[in-house]
């Protein structure tokens, strides 16, 4: 059912490990990871959208089964190299008013996306979002994270160098084109490079994205967790009222995946969000 | 009735509770609900504290998020993860370094999904890994100053130091990065070939720091005014080249047009508002496969028309072959890089005095050491450089290199001291208002007896401009030096022109000499042309004199000085001093 996209298209679509699914001429669902995981992430959602919309997923640079090679330090220095794959692959499938779902780090990737394209998207439903992790003690912003707190983070990285690399281990022996391996497939869920994963955690834990928020005037769903260490209240409801036509819904799944964790819950809400505004 | 292969509950109890290593239970979102004694006792706290809590907060933030990232929605998918190292925060407020493994049933109806962890001290391990991970991070760190070292080489070989533009090198580079990009959209390919005009002078009145201030400043202007995608590179001094692509001559002229414009803007520089301006050569590739440096040469040749028709503009280079001016332009190309590159030589033709059979002098005569046509004689280029211009640095060339070579002689004190030396002065540089100033410094820089030198003009060069010659010859003669009529018999000369000219000398022209003794037209033309130049008091010369029939009949008709392939061709400066010790004081030309 999941078709990989030639490659022949466009190198993007080789570089992001871009995959298409779903009802082929419906509208256009594109999904994009968050940090520490890849697209197999959003498995559990897909089923509520796949009768009724073409699903888009992709790895980032990086993540799953994406170029690794073409991981550039100074182009994924900021989130901006991101929103550039995002737009890039947007172009390479020629896609319009895409509805953007974007998890954690990636609903600020997609929040620059829309900034700088806006008649690229239809809608933007942000999972989790946070603008920025650290606190800000210049003007109050609560981000939930001390800097110290990132160090620690980084730390934390280097010690799991070895569990990383085991979780990419099996990349190396995946068979797309053979469904019969897809168990060896989901056992490398969220695999990571190393060395990545702690460039990708600085970069991701040190932006700060809240000036762009005031720039995209799209249509956009705020999806809030319970008890999510990552995204606390209070950073849903400031993106809340710096996205203009923003919806603020708070779910009763705990943790950073609603996705994961309650996908049922998750799918309801968006499809409520995109049925109750035409 | 227990069966002893089958453990009953309170063995299962035990296990749990005793075991190794730490258990615990939670639920989807990390809660505790169950935990063993070992874990207890491992951290320190006791059972209410752990129970309901969640596993994360006994971890430093850092291990929350990734546990928060990574293990969660791991366990949600995979069910499972493993040896995750995290650091668990005890009772006492230590940290103490654990190996987390963890599963997950999904439950059923009623019953929620459980997570189970195993936790086990990994001390040691983790001291190790920390070792390998900081030895791996040091390398990475290594390698990452070795590949900045390397890039900044690269980029300092590929760029121009003082704009920062590609230089010639790096323009290759790039446009070799993204091969057929410009024809893939049936694009061409343009090459602009920009060239500051009168650069020399703002760095001669200014000073090379302005100079290179105006680089700076024209270089900015072009990266900012050419299209994108287009490459603008520094190939050297003043310069540019702009490739872009384009659909056609016209839209890449229209660039060029727009080009001139952007550079034309006045520029302040140390107080002064510096208005240049540029010409520009325009090549487009055409149906067939061109290459970079033939655009860049086309482009060139154009550059060089635009100069010639005035500067300030733009010349389109137009690829047909059978154009002759291509060719032209192409040599004249080669020509200039020649000039700058030291591949002309001097040549030296002994002048023989009829009378005496001595060596009075030699004539400096210039040869082009083409890198592919071999050496070419002057009839292959001086008129093409007359054309062009390129004759006044050209001349003032041979004139230095021949002084240069009369000082070194005069040093040796060997034969070739004392010798007049005959250089040839063309059209251009007579009308050339800097000439006399040009000769008398050269004069001046090897300290050469003015009378030591002949400069000869073309008849038809003099009459050109009669008035002018007049001005020019007047204040060369002041300065001292020979002058001779160069070809005579060919031009139409006025006898009243002769006259007034302050000259030393009529060379007959080669043509009346070779049919001397066959033809008794060209012997009666010669004859008066010697009566002629002793009439107004002045030498008569032969050139071109290959038999000795040829300069018995000169002998007899009077003539003053001879030269010719009978005495000796032109020659290298040591085969010409060989030939001179062979033939001193001899009677070589009676032969």
């Amino acid at each position: 059912m999941v078709e990989t996209v030639t490659s022949a298209v466009s190198p993007v679509i080789k570089r992001n490990n871009v995959t298409v699914s779903g009802r082929a001429d419906g509208p256009v669902m594109m999904f994009a990871h968050g940090y520490g995981c890849d697209q197999d992430m959003w498995r559990r959602l897909l089923p509520y959208f796949a009768d009724n919309y073409r699903l888009v997923l992709f790895d980032n640079v990086g993540a799953g089964r994406s170029d690794v090679n073409a991981y550039d330090r100074d182009k994924y220095g900021s989130l901006d190299g991101y929103a550039a794959d995002l737009l890039e692959i947007c172009d390479a499938l020629d896609l319009e008013d895409v509805i953007l779902v974007a998890h954690s780090v990636s609903a600020m990737v997609a929040v620059i996306a829309a900034a700088r394209e806006p008649e690229r998207f239809s809608r933007l439903v942000l999972v989790a979002p946070s603008p920025r992790y650290i606190n800000d003690s210049a003007d109050g912003y609560v981000g939930g994270f001390s800097q110290e707190d990132i160090e620690g983070l980084l730390a934390s990285l280097d010690s799991n160098y070895f569990a990383w690399a085991e979780a990419l281990a099996p990349m190396a022996m995946g068979h797309p084109e053979a469904p019969e391996l897809s168990e060896e497939l989901r056992s490398s869920f969220c695999r990571t490079n190393p060395s990545i994963a702690r460039h990708f955690a600085r970069v991701t834990f040190l932006s700060d994205s809240r000036p762009v928020l005031d720039r995209v005037g799209t249509d956009s769903l705020i999806l809030q967790c319970s008890d999510d260490l990552l995204a606390p209240p209070e950073v849903g409801s400031y993106v809340h009222q710096h996205l203009e036509r923003s919806t603020l819904v708070h779910l009763q799944a705990t943790g950073h995946c609603p996705h994961v964790s309650a996908p049922e819950d998750t799918a309801r809400a968006i499809l409520e969000y995109l049925s109750a505004s035409p | 009735m227990t069966d002893p292969g089958r453990p009953d509950r309170a063995h299962f109890e035990a296990l749990f509770q005793q075991a190794p290593c730490g258990y615990l239970v939670t639920d989807d979102d990390g809660r505790i609900t169950a935990v063993n004694d070992t874990f207890m006792r491992w951290s320190g706290y006791g059972r209410p504290r752990l129970v309901g809590s969640t596993l994360q907060s006994l971890m430093p933030v850092g291990d929350q998020i990734l546990y928060s990232t990574h293990c969660i929605p791991q366990l949600g998918i995979n069910g499972a993860v493993s040896e995750i190292a995290v650091e668990i925060i005890d009772a006492d407020g230590g940290r103490r370094a654990a190996l987390l493994s963890a599963s997950r049933s999904p439950g059923s109806e009623g019953e929620p999904a459980t997570v189970r962890v195993i936790i086990f001290s990994a001390h040691e391990r983790r001291m190790y890994e920390r070792e390998l991970v900081s030895a791996l991070r040091a390398a990475e760190e290594a390698e990452a100053r070795r590949a900045e070292a390397e890039k900044e080489l690269q980029h300092l070989a590929l760029h121009d130091a003082l704009t920062g533009l590609p230089n010639r090198a790096g323009l290759k580079a790039k446009l070799d990065a993204a091969p057929d990009q410009a024809t893939a959209g049936g694009d061409r390919l343009a090459v602009l070939f920009i060239d500051l005009d009168h650069f020399k002078a703002v760095n001669d009145s200014l000073g090379h720091a302005a100079g290179d201030e105006l680089l700076v400043s024209v270089a900015e202007r072009l990266a900012r005014a050419a299209p994108d995608p287009a490459a603008v590179a520094r190939l050297a001094g003043d310069e540019f080249v702009v490739v872009a692509t384009s659909a056609g001559a016209r839209e890449a002229t229209a660039l060029a047009a727009e080009l001139l414009e952007v550079i034309k803007t006045p520029v302040r520089i140390e107080g002064l508002e510096i208005v240049t301006s540029a010409s520009i050569g325009v090549a487009v590739s055409g149906d067939e496969r061109e290459g970079l440096e033939d655009l860049i040469r086309r482009a060139d040749i154009a550059m060089y028309r635009a100069k010639e028709l005035g500067r300030s503009r733009w010349e389109l280079h137009e690829p047909a072959a059978s154009d002759p001016t291509v060719d032209r332009l192409r040599a004249l190309g080669e020509l200039r890089r020649g000039i700058n590159e030291g591949a002309l030589r001097v040549h030296y033709q002994p002048r023989v005095d009829l009378r005496t059979g001595r060596t009075i002098g030699v004539e400096a005569l210039v040869r082009w050491q083409h890198p592919t046509r071999g050496l070419l004689p002057p009839s292959e280029f001086i008129t093409m450089a007359e054309e062009s211009g390129l004759v006044r640095p050209l001349g003032a060339w041979v004139l230095g290199e021949t002084l240069r070579q009369a000082d070194t002689w005069r040093r040796e004190g060997r034969r070739g001291a004392g010798l007049e030396f005959a250089v040839n002065l063309s059209a251009r540089q007579l009308s050339d208002p800097d000439l006399v100033a040009m000769v008398e410094g050269a004069l001046r820089l090897r300290n050469i007896e003015p009378s030591h030198l002949l400069l000869e003009i073309t008849e038809t060069a003099l009459m050109a401009d009669p008035n002018g010659a007049l001005v020019s010859l007047t204040a060369l003669k002041k300065l001292g030096v020979g002058l001779a009529v160069d070809d005579f018999g060919t031009g139409y000369s006025s006898l009243t022109y002769l006259k007034k000219f302050p000259i030393d000398e009529l060379k007959i022209d080669r043509s009346f000499i070779n049919g001397l003794g066959s033809d008794s037209g060209d012997s009666a033309i010669v004859g008066s042309c010697i009566d002629l130049a002793h009439a107004v008091g002045i030498r008569a010369v032969a050139e071109g004199v290959e038999t000795s029939g040829q300069v018995q009949t000169l002998k007899a008709m009077g003539c003053d000085l001879a030269q010719g392939y009978h005495f000796a061709r032109p020659l290298p400066a040591p085969d010409l001093r060989e030939w001179l010790d062979v033939h001193a004081d001899g009677d070589p030309v009676s032969a």
